[in-house]
């Protein structure tokens, strides 16, 4: 099971790039995607999801280019899109099976996947209301256990925790981890949490560009003994950002504690702290420049 | 004043969002194309039977102006409709609902927004109409006589329309498809009530109310009329509007309507009329608050009524084992999909859309087979709301990107969807067809097959080329009228004799592919995504 990218790019305008030579390898396990708004994350996984044609490049789904035949990685994609929509006047229940039919189930594996892919996104309770009365977060389970109803062997996450709540956040997790053993799983976010508690692997895309790809543990190396922490007055707090990469703030009564990526120790005072995957990531993004 | 620097903003901001969008670039090339049409002599002012004017500024105006109020009138009100619908959709609505924007307010610069857009038309055909009329040099150039009209008759018409847009917008029921029915025969009524006493000579004598006449017809036709029969004192009168050539037309001068203020004051009234029509809309409007909104019994229609979610407390964290799926999941399963795109197309009728679609099937039974033809175009518009989602519901529920990403879009959905459809017809259609066969009756055969093979067609790819259900209810609905009508060109049912059902039959064909063709090229395009 092998998803290759090789080149991908994308072009909307004349001077307007989504994604550039974009080369990526995956196998199995959890890659969470992490990059800023406009970074060109949901470019990457619409070409994927075979929703979008790349402009050039390639993305080959165990050696088949997707491009040329898409229906094959289309039997075993999962896909929670961004943005995506519901039918109102179907039930929660109905909108599944209608699903599980398009994805070409047959009616007793759909029964029985819809019935556990309710259990799973907490909505047994209200798989017999129409959609048109679903919350936010409601819609958004939905949306997860439709892209699971293949039992896909590639799974497309974007920004799948928006509009849980924490709880639901916790489930969500812990269900992509259960997942990750036989499959590829993309996930795209850039809540860094939702990655670190699932990620085998981590791509930091920034301006339609790849800026890292590495396992979590590789990443925090990198910041290994160059983040620092100390207490300074409040009225410094503009001058240390502007000469050190800020990562974190947190108030007190007796003034600031900030949080820098430094080479060196910024002052005399700041202490080496253990890196973090946020640290890592307001890094690399940081030297690339903000996002387009 | 800051009142007007809100109403300017509010309109232009939505004037340019209009003007930027793909189907007014098409509304535009019509219109072009009527003005030419018009200017040129093609679409031509008659007094029956055969008396027509010499063309001049004051004809093209004149004739102009029927064209804009007639078809811009119809058509123009679809293409403004939309723009509150929008602001909710797009949730613009909700934060204009935080704004001190007043109700009255917003109407009235959606209404001015609106009567922009078709404003702009008519400045555009008016350039036309002088191009023409420069190019044409048949008659000393007129700019006055030839632009009068399109002032004094066409805008007010069309700020009537405007401002219906907006109180069809604004009242929940008529902002969906059932408005776009209602107001094509509220469209039908007002013109026959515009031009009453007009179109034929017997009735010429009925009094005329200037009040009524919102389309200008009788206040040009009876000028026209008084023109022809000085110079032809035996014209019976009478006033026609048509397309049809005349072989021998008898000619006759006619240099406009005489513009005293007793002719333009009431004009003015239907400005008037239309902002109060506008300001009676902001009664309706329920300026975004979801809670104005009663939503049918036992029938939530959107995620503003959302349920409440279940308390956190007893959800467990774990997750539940899911089964792996043993078999092959990319198989070619047509009938699941077919009785889930049939469930799709029926959800969410309500009790008394299914009495009456069975009483339509029963009253097929008991009736006279030419009544069984009339109440076969009754039972096939009956479903016209449900046959609009064809083709678009992926688009209007934005479920495009899971639907698309789905194995074989193009060779499962889009087919399941119109045999769906196909199904519903025939089903309507069940007991007429009976009749025809029992009866011998090969034409009606032949038009019930090209009718369920047509109209799915039609639906399908105007609802995948334009990702709307409004070109599909509105060509729809006018075509069954035609039909009540019976007008050969447009009868694919066989109600007539003359019946043109051999066309529609392969040309149902020809949708089909289009709509495939169409729905390819989504798969393929970045417009699919947002």
């Amino acid at each position: 099971m092998k998803l290759t990218i090789e080149h991908l790019s994308k072009q909307y305008r004349r001077d307007f790039w989504g994604l550039r030579d974009f080369d990526l390898e995956l196998g199995p396990g959890v890659t969470g995607l992490l990059g800023p708004n406009g970074a060109g994350k949901s470019t990457l996984m619409r070409m994927l999801a075979t929703i979008t044609q790349p402009t050039g490049g390639t993305i080959r789904w165990n050696d088949t280019d997707i491009a040329r035949s898409p229906d094959t990685l289309r039997a075993v994609l999962g896909y929670l899109p961004q943005d995506f929509g519901v039918y109102p006047n179907l039930t929660g229940l109905e909108f599944l099976e209608y699903m599980a039919a398009i994805k070409g189930l047959d009616a007793k594996s759909a029964r029985r996947r819809i019935d556990e892919l309710l259990t799973v996104v907490n909505l047994v309770h209200a798989a017999k209301r129409p959609l048109g009365g679903y919350s936010g977060g409601m819609k958004q389970r939905v949306g997860i256990a439709q892209a699971l109803l293949n039992d896909p062997q590639l799974l497309i996450v974007d920004e799948p925790t928006v509009g849980l709540d924490p709880e639901e956040r916790v489930r969500f997790r812990n269900l992509l981890s259960d997942l990750s053993g036989e499959r590829i799983i993309i996930l795209s976010t850039h809540i860094v949490s939702d990655v670190e508690a699932t990620a085998t692997e981590i791509v930091v895309v920034n301006k339609g560009r790849k800026l890292q790809h590495a396992a979590p543990e590789k990443l925090l190396q990198m910041l290994e003994n160059k983040v620092w922490q100390w207490l300074a007055p409040s009225e410094e707090l503009s001058a240390i950002k502007q000469k050190h990469i800020l990562s974190g703030t947190v108030r007190r009564n007796d003034g600031i504690q900030v949080r820098v990526v430094s080479d060196a120790a910024p002052t005399s005072t700041a202490q080496c702290v253990s890196p973090s995957l946020e640290d890592v990531y307001l890094s690399l993004v940081s030297r690339n420049g903000a996002g387009q | 004043m800051n009142a007007l620097r809100i109403l300017y903003h509010m309109a232009r901001a939505d004037f340019l969002e209009r003007t930027r969008r793909y189907s007014f670039l098409v509304m535009l090339g019509l219109v072009l194309w009527l003005g030419y049409l018009s200017a040129s002599g093609q679409f031509r002012m008659r007094v029956p039977p055969d008396y027509l004017g010499v063309i001049n500024s004051a004809w093209v105006g004149a004739t102009m102006t029927i064209t804009v109020t007639l078809l811009l009138g119809w058509v123009g009100f679809y293409l403004v409709k939309g723009s509150v619908s929008r602001d909710y959709e797009t949730g613009v609505g909700q934060i204009m609902a935080t704004t001190p924007l007043s109700r009255p307010l917003y109407t009235v610069g959606k209404w001015f927004s609106n009567f922009a857009v078709l404003g702009l038309m008519i400045l555009i055909l008016l350039g036309v109409g002088i191009a023409m009329n420069l190019l044409a040099g048949t008659a000393e150039f007129d700019l006055w006589a030839l632009t009068a009209p399109l002032l004094f008759i066409a805008l007010p018409c069309m700020a009537i329309v405007a401002a219906v847009a907006v109180l069809f917008e604004t009242i929940a029921w008529l902002r969906g498809g059932l408005g776009n029915i209602l107001y094509f025969f509220i469209f039908i009524f007002a013109m026959v009530a515009s031009a009453e006493g007009m179109l034929s000579p017997a009735a010429a004598d009925k009094s005329y109310s200037s009040f009524l006449d919102f389309a200008g017809w009788r206040l040009i036709g009876e000028s026209v009329t008084h023109a022809a029969q000085m110079a032809y004192p035996e014209s019976a009168g009478g006033f026609a509007f048509s397309i049809t050539d005349l072989a021998n037309p008898k000619m006759f001068v006619w240099n406009g309507i005489d513009w005293t203020a007793e002719v333009i004051l009431p004009r003015f009234f239907f400005l008037l009329a239309a902002i109060g029509v506008a300001l009676l809309a902001a009664v309706f409007f329920d300026r975004f608050n979801p809670s104005r909104v009663l939503p049918a019994k036992n029938r939530p229609t959107a995620s503003n009524h959302p349920e409440p979610a279940p308390a956190p407390a007893v959800m467990p964290v774990s997750i539940p084992h899911l089964t792996p799926l043993t078999g092959p999941s990319d198989h070619f399963r047509f009938a699941a999909l077919f009785v889930a795109e049939l469930k799709l197309f029926l959800k969410g009728q309500r009790w008394w859309w299914y009495a009456i679609a069975l009483g339509l099937i029963a009253a097929q039974l008991f009736s006279e087979l030419e009544i069984t033809r009339i109440l076969l175009v009754v039972s096939w518009t009956w479903p016209i709301l449900i046959l609009g989602g064809l083709g678009s519901r992926e688009t209007r529920h934005d479920t495009r990107q899971i639907v698309f990403s789905a194995p074989h879009p193009l060779l499962n959905q889009l087919p399941a969807a119109w045999l769906s459809a196909f199904t519903i017809l025939a089903l309507m259609g069940s007991v007429a067809l009976v009749r025809f066969i029992l009866a011998g009756d090969t034409l009606g055969l032949l038009g019930w097959i090209t009718g369920v093979l047509f109209i799915p067609s039609l639906a399908l790819a105007s609802g995948v080329l334009t990702g709307s259900s409004r070109a599909f209810e509105v060509i729809y609905i006018l075509w069954m009228y035609m039909l009540t009508q019976k007008v050969p060109q447009f009868d694919f049912i066989g109600m007539t004799p003359e019946s043109t059902w051999y066309i529609y039959a392969p040309l149902a064909g020809v949708l089909l592919i289009a709509a495939a063709f169409a729905r390819q090229r989504q798969l393929t395009n970045r417009r699919v995504s947002r």
